[in-house]
């Protein structure tokens, strides 16, 4: 890496708890025998805040969160391709207002779940490899965007099975997407990282007419001209080794590498010469153990807090609207051994589910601090 | 870092505080350090504020929009399910009715055994039904000819990380000699407080070696660069007050601006973004910046005599000639002329109209004002020529682009058309103002006038044109330069096509005889258009020399002799072709003058002259009448053709091919010899892309396969293999990556590419191999191209899958057929900071 220039230097944050919170383990299961990849809560739909799901193996699980840690499994989805392995898995929403759940992995099948009618909505046939990460916008929840090995990015439609654009080409992504996901407010952006070691961000304002083209769509899916979208608006080079997980804070990016930390970095675009431009690293979340690929922290719904699990089974909970960062907690139990993939964070960020390698799920709420 | 610029003052007082603090000369060092430290950590807490602030701010922008996002999460309803079914939704009920419930341990929890989901609910799982996957690819882009790969695309001298899917692990892969050859050490870029640091010290100390050595300690780099951005900087000190005093004087009438310009420097885009092979912007096969040749192929402009030249209008300077040789007395009819001007405007009204040409607007001065660009072309050239600038010089350029690039083509046609039509009114309007007898009389005059103006060109230079009347501004010496090297001394062409509202056809007339008369010495006895292609000739070089001057970053390939000899195992080859592999075609340079001979690059590389090449013969009538005869003759003369003159032959063979293919080659509708066997001519089908239609579908042997929409007869041509055009090194690279990944897309074109279809090509690409194909592929050399062609090997049905002979280099048999290799690879080159995505047991 190179040497940073004075005056651009990260703010780093400190690993001593700030004990302002303290999260305690109020439950936890074993779904099965596969490694769980993913843990979502639907925050699409407020009647479902409470509610998430975890993918894992070839099945789906739905669960809610009641107080007192209980735990209750509403639903339960299995593929009957034993081979396929999800890793990743999505909240949407129907134009008709039902919750969906999008899910992919091994693959390369994007399987649309109905959960308000306990069956397959629609499965995507397209990518050429298996799918990393499923977002969903949320502003637009029945738009989703899939990350794949196949090294493309794509826009997909769940409400007519449409694949609208397809982020990929000159400009794209060199080896697997690993993590994409959708700009909080201005609706065209998104950013997408991987193993070629870049996070790129694109921008379909030019192609919105086919997003909107897509809503209206009668003809079959697969008549719909589909559009490439070969260069993307800024390329980053923040991190030396894959980049397994971007999330969008506000205007700045979020993302991490296998170097023990998440990064918050400005894209600082050049305006007119698109796919030029530098990353301004403002702040450094350091997270110990966290050097294996394919670990995921998430956010609350106001992005006040992120976790994030490591390869030990300890999360770290870190106040992302700090600067300095702060340490909220560090949660560790004794049985907590094997390698959190994904983690979950309520609504409020009172409560916080991991999920790990050996197929268990665990439940952290916040305890009333003293 | 805006925030370091905004609070640069409060770092300049607290900078001079320190150093009015330690004013003693004696530790003048020490003061030094001290200060810049201060400074240094002051602009690091600065940077920690910014940085807060950004993120205060950032919040603020996001907390608005999550309040609507939570809105719009509590709208949500269903619309449609509680109607259809009566039942709700079954999510919600289910909230009401769970599967089952998990208590917690609000205590913590012993070694009570983990509830188990899976078989908690296995009744109640609802199933997926089984998709049918797709076979894997890498999302490809189609390219339906091939291109040069992009530079910031190479993999060459990048860290390059693997991921075993066995392992689960990522392994980090640098062929280490190789990279250890390249230089490392990247150019420090100095920040803005960096540039701040050693402003201000240089401002208080200089630049002695121990300053030099205290800043680096702090800034980093090394003393020259510190030296070199000092400099830097300090040039930028000096500019920024020199703008403030130019800010003040800055209100010269920008209207005349571009005319200072150069033509060379507006035409910087045209000259190196068009490719004269492809007649395209921006080629994505030969690149930016060719070599420009001037073809000796290129025709002289179509001359017309000064006698059959009819005035181009009242300016023209055949008029003023007629002026000049009457009698002086008559004058006065040059007066008439003047005063009759508006009945010549009115035929210019009318000629136009008639020739369809753009209009000119005329004010009483006579002078033309604005200009339609002449037609679509030159639109379309000067669009991309110049995103900005006047609408003036744009149209101006547009018309000598335009031109330019149709050469001869306009030339011959609308301008002569227009001079006619304005013979043809100016005759009968003229007669009653003009003295016809007086203009036919000089006619004899005219003519020996026109002998003598057709003296020399000489080869323009800087001229003093204080004499002249009107001034001659750069750009409009650099287009009369233009004009003269399209349409040669032909005033009327060039004012009416390069020059329109700024000189007239006189006024360059009297240009070009002065400075002739300037430079031409002696030498006036040649006369006649019969010298003129001569001149033509003499005066090119002058130009092209300029031109070569221009254009000195030509991009050249590197091509390591390393791997030249290395030939990856996995490269899909053509082997029936000798073992070597064809040689890359690069236009010569050859001059016309000089005849192309055994130095000409062409020969030395064993390719021949093309097209594109400096010196082509012209086309000579035997060759001619060889295109007519067939093929056959032209394949004759290449293959008896002896070392020495085989240079030649090739040369008419292509161009023979050329003709043929011009006049319809193949399919017998002219008359040419019906096409035998392996003769027909597949350039034809690949240059006009004639392909037939592939479809991709699952293959029956594995993964991806290539199939025939209709059946074709053997030896038809099915399609181009297109790909990135990589060099060998770049592909010994990819190939390596592409082993792991057990798939690859290279093919071997020629000595100096290679053919990457991974991530741009066509459907072809998918064609699998075969040891007993039913098609074959074969390089074609196709118009100074090297194009990979696939033919049918036998007659084949609609539907038919496509395979050919990848032809691996023998002895190496390809990589999947191998056992896995005993990696010292990978022992070796574990790196410290690899990634797994399981945790190494």
């Amino acid at each position: 890496m190179a040497k940073i220039a004075l005056g651009c230097e990260p703010v780093v944050g400190s690993l001593t708890p700030s004990k302002k919170k303290e999260y305690r383990v109020t439950n936890r299961l074993q779904e099965g025998k596969r490694p769980l990849y993913a843990v979502a809560f639907n925050f699409i739909d407020s009647r479902y805040f409470n509610v998430f799901a975890t993918v894992g193996g070839n099945r789906v699980t739905v669960y809610q969160c009641l107080e007192g840690g209980v735990i209750a499994v509403l639903q339960s989805y299995i593929d009957e391709d034993k081979d396929e392995s999800f890793y990743t898995v999505s909240w949407a929403c129907n134009i008709d207002g039902a919750p969906l759940l999008v899910a992919g992995g091994i693959n390369g099948i994007i399987r649309v779940i109905d959960a308000g009618n306990e069956k397959i909505h629609k499965s995507f046939v397209g990518h050429g490899d298996s799918i990393n990460e499923i977002r969903t916008q949320a502003l637009k929840p029945s738009l989703v965007v899939s990350a794949s090995k196949d090294e493309s990015v794509r826009l997909w439609n769940v409400h007519t099975g449409i694949c609208i654009l397809i982020f990929a080409g000159a400009g794209g992504h060199r080896n697997e997407v690993l993590s994409v996901d959708f700009h909080p407010s201005d609706i065209y952006r998104i950013a997408s990282c991987g193993m070629d070691n870049t996070v790129k961000i694109w921008s379909m304002k030019e192609f919105w007419t086919y997003v909107e083209k897509s809503f209206t769509w009668t003809d079959l899916p697969s008549k719909f001209p589909t559009k490439y979208v070969q260069f993307p608006v800024f390329i980053a080079s923040v991190h030396s080794n894959y980049v397994d997980c971007n999330r969008w804070l506000g205007d700045f990016i979020l993302s991490k590498s296998v170097d023990n930390e998440i990064v918050l970095w400005e894209p600082k675009m050049k305006e007119h010469s698109p796919g030029e431009g530098s990353a301004d690293i403002l702040q450094k979340y350091p997270v110990p153990e966290c050097d294996i690929w394919f670990i995921k922290f998430s956010c609350d719904f106001h992005y006040r807090a992120a976790a994030i699990g490591n390869r030990e089974g300890k999360i770290f909970v870190w106040d992302l609207q700090s600067s300095p960062p702060v340490l909220i907690a560090r949660l560790s139990h004794v049985q907590s051994k094997s390698p959190i993939r994904q983690t979950a964070v309520s609504f409020d960020g009172s409560t916080i589910l991991s999920c790990c390698e050996d197929g268990t799920i665990w439940r952290w709420d916040v305890v009333a601090s003293s | 870092m805006d925030s370091n610029s905004t609070n640069s003052s409060s770092i300049d007082s607290a900078f001079q505080a320190k150093k009015l603090h330690g004013e003693q000369e004696t530790d003048k060092l020490g003061t030094l350090t001290r200060s810049v430290n201060q400074l240094k950590k002051q602009i690091q807490a600065e940077r920690v504020v910014s940085v807060r602030e950004k993120l205060e701010g950032n919040r603020k922008n996001v907390e608005t929009h999550f309040s609507k996002l939570v809105e719009l999460a509590s709208s949500r309803e269903d619309v449609s399910i509680s109607m259809e079914h009566g039942l709700g939704n079954k999510l919600s009920a289910r909230m009401e009715n769970p599967l089952c419930i998990v208590n917690g341990h609000a205590k913590g929890f012993g070694e009570r055994d983990l509830f188990n989901v899976e078989e908690a609910v296995s009744s109640a799982t609802v199933k997926l039904p089984l998709v049918e996957k797709i076979p894997p690819y890498t999302t490809w882009v189609f390219l339906d000819r091939n291109q040069q790969m992009s530079e910031d695309q190479s993999v060459v001298g990048r860290k390059i990380i693997y991921y075993d899917p066995h392992g689960g692990e990522t392994l980090i892969c640098s062929d280490s000699e190789e990279e250890n050859a390249q230089p490392e050490e990247e150019k420090h870029e100095f920040s803005k407080a960096e540039d701040h640091i050693i402003w201000m010290t240089f401002m208080e100390y200089g630049l002695g070696e121990e300053v030099l050595k205290i800043l680096i300690q702090f800034v980093g780099g090394t003393p020259s660069e510190i030296k070199e951005r000092c400099k830097v900087l300090k040039e930028e000190n000096e500019a920024r007050q020199n703008q403030n005093l130019k800010d003040s004087e800055k209100s010269v009438s920008e209207e005349c601006a571009y005319l200072e310009q150069n033509l060379s420097a507006a035409l910087d885009t045209f000259d190196n973004l068009f490719c004269r092979r492809c007649l395209v912007f921006d080629c994505r096969l030969h690149g930016c910046s060719q070599i420009l040749i001037n073809s000796g192929e290129k025709q002289s402009y179509s001359y017309i005599s000064e006698d059959e030249m009819k005035p181009c209008g009242e300016q023209c300077y055949l008029l003023s000639r007629v002026i000049e040789n009457l009698p002086e007395g008559l004058e006065a009819s040059s007066f008439q002329i003047s005063e009759n001007r508006t009945s010549a405007e009115d035929c210019r009204t009318l000629i136009t109209t008639i020739a369809g040409q753009p209009e000119h607007d005329h004010d009483s001065a006579g002078k033309h004002k604005v200009v339609k660009p002449l037609n679509a072309m030159a639109e379309l050239v000067s669009d991309n020529l110049l995103g900005s600038g006047s609408k003036k010089l744009k149209s101006v350029v547009q018309s000598a682009v335009g031109t330019a690039v149709e050469d001869r083509i306009i030339l011959g046609h609308s301008p002569t058309a227009l001079c006619k039509d304005l013979e043809f009114v100016g005759t009968d309007e003229n007669q009653t103002i003009n003295d016809a007898n007086n203009k036919f009389g000089s006619g004899d005059k005219i003519k020996q006038d026109a002998r003598k103006n057709v003296k020399k060109m000489p080869i323009l230079k800087e001229i003093s044109d204080s004499k002249e009347s009107s001034e001659w501004k750069p750009l409009e010496k650099d287009l009369f330069l233009k004009g003269i090297e399209i349409f040669g001394r032909n005033s009327c062409l060039i004012a009416r096509n390069l020059l329109p509202g700024l000189k007239t056809c006189k006024e360059i007339s009297k240009y070009m005889n002065d400075t002739e008369a300037a430079t031409s010495g002696g030498d006036a006895a040649d006369n006649g258009r019969g010298n003129m292609d001569h001149m033509e000739e003499a005066k090119m070089p002058g130009a092209r020399s300029r031109l070569f001057r221009k254009r000195g970053r030509t991009r050249r390939l590197k091509f390591s002799l390393k791997s030249s000899g290395y030939h990856p195992s996995i490269w899909r080859r053509i082997a029936n072709e000798k073992d070597l592999p064809c040689t890359q075609y690069t236009p010569c340079t050859c001059q016309p003058q000089a005849t192309c001979g055994k130095q000409c690059p062409c020969l030395q590389n064993g390719t021949t002259c093309e097209k594109y090449c400096g010196y082509v013969r012209p086309i000579s009538t035997s060759v001619q009448r060889a295109a007519k005869t067939g093929l056959g003759d032209v394949t004759v003369q290449r293959v008896n053709a002896k070392a020495g003159s085989v240079h030649a032959l090739l040369l008419y063979g292509i161009v023979t091919l050329m003709f043929a293919a011009i006049a319809g080659c193949g399919d017998g509708s002219l008359g040419e010899p019906p096409k035998r066997g392996d003769g027909q001519c597949g350039n034809m089908k690949l240059l006009l892309r004639q392909y037939q239609r592939i479809l991709l579908a699952k293959s029956d042997i594995t993964g991806w396969g290539a199939f025939l929409k209709n059946s074709v007869n053997k030896n038809d041509y099915l399609g181009e293999y297109t790909g990135e055009l990589i060099s060998h090194q770049e592909a010994d690279k990819r190939g390596k990556i592409y082993d792991r990944a057990n798939s690859s897309f290279l093919f071997n074109l020629n000595d100096q590419y290679v053919l990457d279809a991974r991530f741009k090509g066509d459907k072809l690409k998918f064609a699998n191999h075969s040891s007993n194909p039913n098609c074959f592929a074969k390089v074609i050399f196709v118009a100074g191209d090297h194009r990979v062609a696939i033919f049918a090997n036998e007659n084949m049905e609609a539907g038919q899958e496509i395979f050919y002979d990848y032809n691996y280099s023998p002895n190496v048999a390809p990589i999947w057929a191998r056992p896995p290799e005993g990696s010292k690879k990978e022992d070796s080159s574990v790196p410290q900071g690899r990634a797994k995505k399981h945790q190494s047991q």
